[in-house]
């Protein structure tokens, strides 16, 4: 046989740590845009986010003053598809793996849980981001529809949408601080169970809860301990953010609950792992 | 920061002019793995030489996957621990996995993926960079035979590819000890043989622990072989060994036509003798005896010449060569 004896093969070697989480990063990643699942995902989204540019597009056309994304986002049909966004995304990352016995060749290779959790978090987190690229197109599309309506019907229509920075950075900056800690909570989620139902379940379960815990002093008004719940209220933040106000707090918040959660995946998949 | 780099790798050197020194692959001390109230392995310890090709054997649900898991660093022992290559299992278990190339019984995969995507993917998940990748995916493809199914889904292999795959996954990274889990495991018999031959060629370079309940296979390629029962390690020997203790060895049948009594007492005053068992009588005055004898010994041309002197005749004598399956079932034999 030609191939070389093994004394003759030097292998290059990295114990980079980023590295490896790239190369998870890279696999999940791909998993998601080079199989029909992912599409589906951006499918879903981008019909419902249409919903809801429906709905906000007569808000807009009455009300003047804000960009499109503030009435997007505070209406009730966005919370109806970003609740359920979460669970899509993240139910199989790591329920698959344990139901095909994948896990157990990832475990085995000789990489840490840390870097499986955070290669796999990352890979649903920028697959998250994407989601909301399209909605970038938006103003262009306005911009198409005037055109069109004045070769066709010959009336000057002048409702666009702007790019105004101050539309679209606080908007997109909440989304990216929120979806960081709730893409973080569905992994953890899919870190419990080998089934990807039960995932999907307890990280909508989840999020339902966060989202009520959000609207309490909407609820019950004023008591002592309402601070609390103003502090974490997203809505509130996503409704002060896509105003353009752009805050630290909530910064501070999402990043230690994601950083936390995290944590509690890597946990978790060590005790199952112990305990099986 | 470049004075940790320095005493990393003088640790590191010195760990790797231990192992030379000592020659052990693995060492397992007092493995112990419980499943709430079920005690899956007990007090398992073993040693492995490098080199060696180790069979392990035991029936189903003795403990040998669960112990095989334990080695990899996937299941983490109750008690006991163990090291690979020097490196502990639970104080350096990504130093001691970087030793081990592990194909999991069932051979799990990624359907969704092309064969060469989750060998490149394998590749760099075990760390291996730069050119090496593309030469290590392709060295582990040609190895196992994997060139025309390079492309394909995984999801549309049969499951002797699949088998092939999960043991180019094993080889990637050229490890020092390859742990197969029942390698062979639904393979016909071209496959079996295939996968034999391969294990064969391997054992040049690598420390093999194989798998698995087909005892001929052990037989034909394996040097030391560990049996394991109800969690317990019965046995850790070379198959000749193993088979010359057995109790079965060195047992004698004979068939002779005569009178009984005289015969069992003549054979009996044979000095490695220890006891004269009357099987059956026939009709026709055939009696058929068996002799008990210690193990290693060979009785046939004394009790032949003792048939011979009291002039009976002698139509069948045969001793008993033991095989690794008579030690298979006299050590796992539930009565």
């Amino acid at each position: 046989m030609a191939t070389p004896k093994l004394s003759d093969t030097t292998i290059n070697h990295s114990t980079s740590y980023l590295r490896t989480v790239m190369t998870i990063f890279a696999r999940e990643f791909r998993s998601f845009i080079a199989t029909p699942f992912g599409w589906v995902i951006l499918a879903c989204a981008m019909g419902l986010q249409g919903f809801s540019l429906q709905t906000s597009l007569k808000v807009m056309s009455q009300a003047t003053g804000e960009g499109l994304l503030f009435y997007m986002l505070n209406d009730m049909t966005f919370w109806f598809f970003y609740i359920f966004l979460f669970p899509l995304i993240t139910m199989r990352l790591l329920a698959e793996e344990e139901r095909m016995g994948t896990l157990e060749g990832l475990l085995t290779a000789p990489v840490t849980t840390a870097q499986i959790v955070l290669g796999k978090y990352l890979a649903a987190y920028a697959f998250y981001l994407l989601l909301w690229l399209p909605l970038l197109t938006y103003p262009m599309m306005s911009e198409l529809a005037n055109y069109y309506t004045l070769l066709r019907y010959d009336i000057v229509a002048d409702g666009t949408i702007d790019y105004r920075l101050a539309d679209w950075i606080g908007p997109y900056s909440i989304l990216a601080f929120t979806g960081a800690f709730f893409v973080a909570m569905g992994l953890m989620c899919s870190a419990i169970s080998g089934s990807q139902i039960i995932s999907g379940i307890i990280c909508t379960g989840l999020m339902i809860t966060y989202y009520f815990a959000s609207r309490v002093t909407e609820l019950w008004g004023e008591f002592p301990a309402a601070s609390i719940f103003h502090y974490i209220s997203c809505t509130d933040q996503i409704s002060s953010f896509s105003r353009g106000l752009i805050d630290t707090r909530p910064l501070v918040l999402y990043l230690s609950l994601t950083l936390m959660t995290l944590a509690i995946t890597k946990r978790i998949i060590d005790y199952r792992r112990w305990r099986r | 920061m470049n004075r940790m780099a320095g005493e990393f790798w003088l640790e590191k050197w010195l760990i790797s002019a231990s192992i030379i020194s000592r020659m052990s692959m693995v060492q397992a001390q007092h493995l112990h793995k419980a499943f709430g109230r079920f005690v899956a392995v007990k007090d398992a310890s073993f040693n492995i030489e490098k080199g060696e090709i180790i069979g392990f054997l035991g029936p189903n649900g003795a403990g040998k996957t669960t112990t095989l898991k334990m080695l990899t660093g996937y299941l983490p022992p109750s008690a006991g621990t163990a090291s690979i290559a020097g490196y502990d299992i639970t104080d350096n278990p990504i130093e001691a996995r970087r030793h081990i190339g592990y194909m999991p019984e069932n051979v799990p995969l990624y359907d969704d993926m092309r064969v060469y995507e989750f060998l490149d993917y394998r590749a760099r998940l075990k760390g291996i960079c730069g050119r090496s990748v593309r030469q290590q995916v392709v060295r582990a493809i040609e190895r196992c035979g994997l060139e025309v199914k390079r492309r394909s889904l995984i999801r549309t292999l049969s499951k002797g590819y699949r088998q092939r795959v999960g043991l180019a996954d094993a080889l990637l990274g050229e490890p020092d000890l390859l742990i197969l889990d029942e390698p062979t495991n639904g393979l016909d018999p071209n496959q079996i043989r295939q996968i034999r031959e391969l294990i064969h060629e391997l054992s040049e370079n690598h420390t093999v622990i194989l798998s698995t309940h087909i005892l001929s296979e052990v037989e034909m390629i394996c040097n030391k072989v560990i049996i394991i029962d109800q969690g317990v390690i019965k046995a850790a020997d070379t198959p000749e060994n193993l088979t010359t203790s057995l109790r079965a060895a060195g047992r004698v049948t004979v068939e002779f036509k005569g009178a009984l009594e005289p015969a069992m007492e003549a054979l009996a005053s044979i000095e490695a003798i220890k006891k004269v068992i009357h099987e059956a009588s026939f009709d026709d005055g055939w009696h058929s005896l068996t002799l008990r004898a210690e193990p290693g010994t060979d009785t046939r041309e004394r009790a032949a010449t003792i048939i011979a002197e009291l002039g009976y005749p002698l139509r069948h004598i045969y001793r008993h060569v033991p095989t690794l399956e008579d030690v298979f079932v006299e050590m796992t034999r539930r009565d």
